[in-house]
């Protein structure tokens, strides 16, 4: 016997992502998930961030997800913010099951964003949402400059770019035109945040365009 | 590796239809992806075949139709079909879409041995 379906197959995930959505909506929590290859800094842009809202009186939260290892979560640990640490055991990418199980264990109350460190990986992260309001890609100078277009999946539908590691711009004579003709047929609505964790640098206008995205 | 987790939640779909329209086990099925989906046919075979064992679609055959994008330009409205390196809109020039067809995933049909045919 054959029966004819029309079945969303993720239909599980995109339930629980639009259910954890409603929740950080009702709560005003603003939700970032943040991709990109391992190394490019999405741990040490978070170190960054967090401190820089926190002193203009914005409160964050961390849910970081990794393979294996609390290292991240050791890491953030330090910034007197909750962390929460997803171990997905060998698992590519986060799921909104598991978001939403984070999400049970945090008071949300008080606070304005909550900052998704996705799994490093430029390909499977980008087919799951998370029940966030918003995706960054990033990536980094010692990543090469053709980034983008090999994985524009990931870049099509960020609502933000960050490039870090300017700082290494020279040394590695990373050709940042090329990324950007890139990005000229990927995505051309994402703003590109060019920064360096180390010196700082570039870092207003990141701040400047999560400041704007908290409404409240 | 993401089909490992597509393959999981086809069969949590393929063991909710089997339940629903009384199937005893699912022998075959078919599956309509995205290309923008990325799956690579043959990891989604072996996955599925992985992590089907001892559920009801333990050794279904899989069909999958990979099917092309299409975008709509959000400033100018027009369809257009992106390629596989550029969503470039070709009435004004920019990069600036929303997915129409190319992220889906989904189960179109499936066959297997209901519990009314013995």
């Amino acid at each position: 016997m054959k029966i004819n379906v029309v079945k969303n197959v993720l239909e599980a995930n995109d339930a629980r992502a639009t259910e954890n959505r409603k929740k950080l909506d009702d709560a005003g929590v603003w939700c970032v998930n943040i991709t990109s290859a391992p190394g490019s800094g999405k741990t040490t842009l978070l170190e960054k961030t967090i401190p820089a809202l926190n002193d203009e009186g914005l409160k964050s939260t961390v849910i970081v997800g990794d393979l294996q290892t609390t290292r991240d979560a050791e890491r953030l640990g330090g910034l007197a913010v909750e962390v929460t640490q997803i171990n997905t055991e060998g698992g590519c990418h986060l799921n909104a099951s598991q978001v939403a199980a984070a999400l049970a264990g945090l008071d949300l109350r008080g606070l304005d964003y909550l900052f998704i460190e996705n799994i490093g990986n430029m390909v499977c992260p980008a087919g799951f949402d998370l029940g966030e309001h918003a995706r960054v890609a990033m990536l980094s100078t010692p990543e090469g400059d053709d980034k983008a277009a090999k994985y524009n999946t990931l870049f099509q539908p960020a609502d933000a770019i960050v490039l870090n590691k300017i700082d290494l711009t020279e040394a590695l004579s990373y050709d940042k035109t090329r990324l950007f003709d890139d990005l000229k047929k990927i995505n051309t609505a994402a703003p590109v945040f060019e920064l360096s964790c180390r010196t700082g640098e570039g870092f207003d206008a990141w701040l400047g365009w999560l400041r704007a995205k908290q409404t409240r | 590796m993401h089909e490992m987790s597509i393959a999981v939640e086809l069969i949590r779909r393929l063991e909710e239809l089997a339940v629903e329209h009384g199937l005893l086990r699912v022998e075959a099925f078919t599956v309509r992806a995205g290309v923008l989906r990325g799956i690579v046919p043959e990891a989604l075979d072996m996955a599925f075949e992985e992590a089907a064992r001892g559920t009801v679609a333990e050794g279904a055959k899989l069909t999958l139709e990979i099917t092309p994008a299409r975008a709509r330009c959000r400033l100018c409205n027009e369809p257009f079909a992106p390629t596989v390196d550029s969503y470039l809109c070709p009435r004004c020039n920019q990069a600036d879409v929303e997915i129409v067809e190319g992220n889906e995933i989904l189960l179109l049909s499936l066959e297997g041995a209901s519990t009314n045919e013995d």
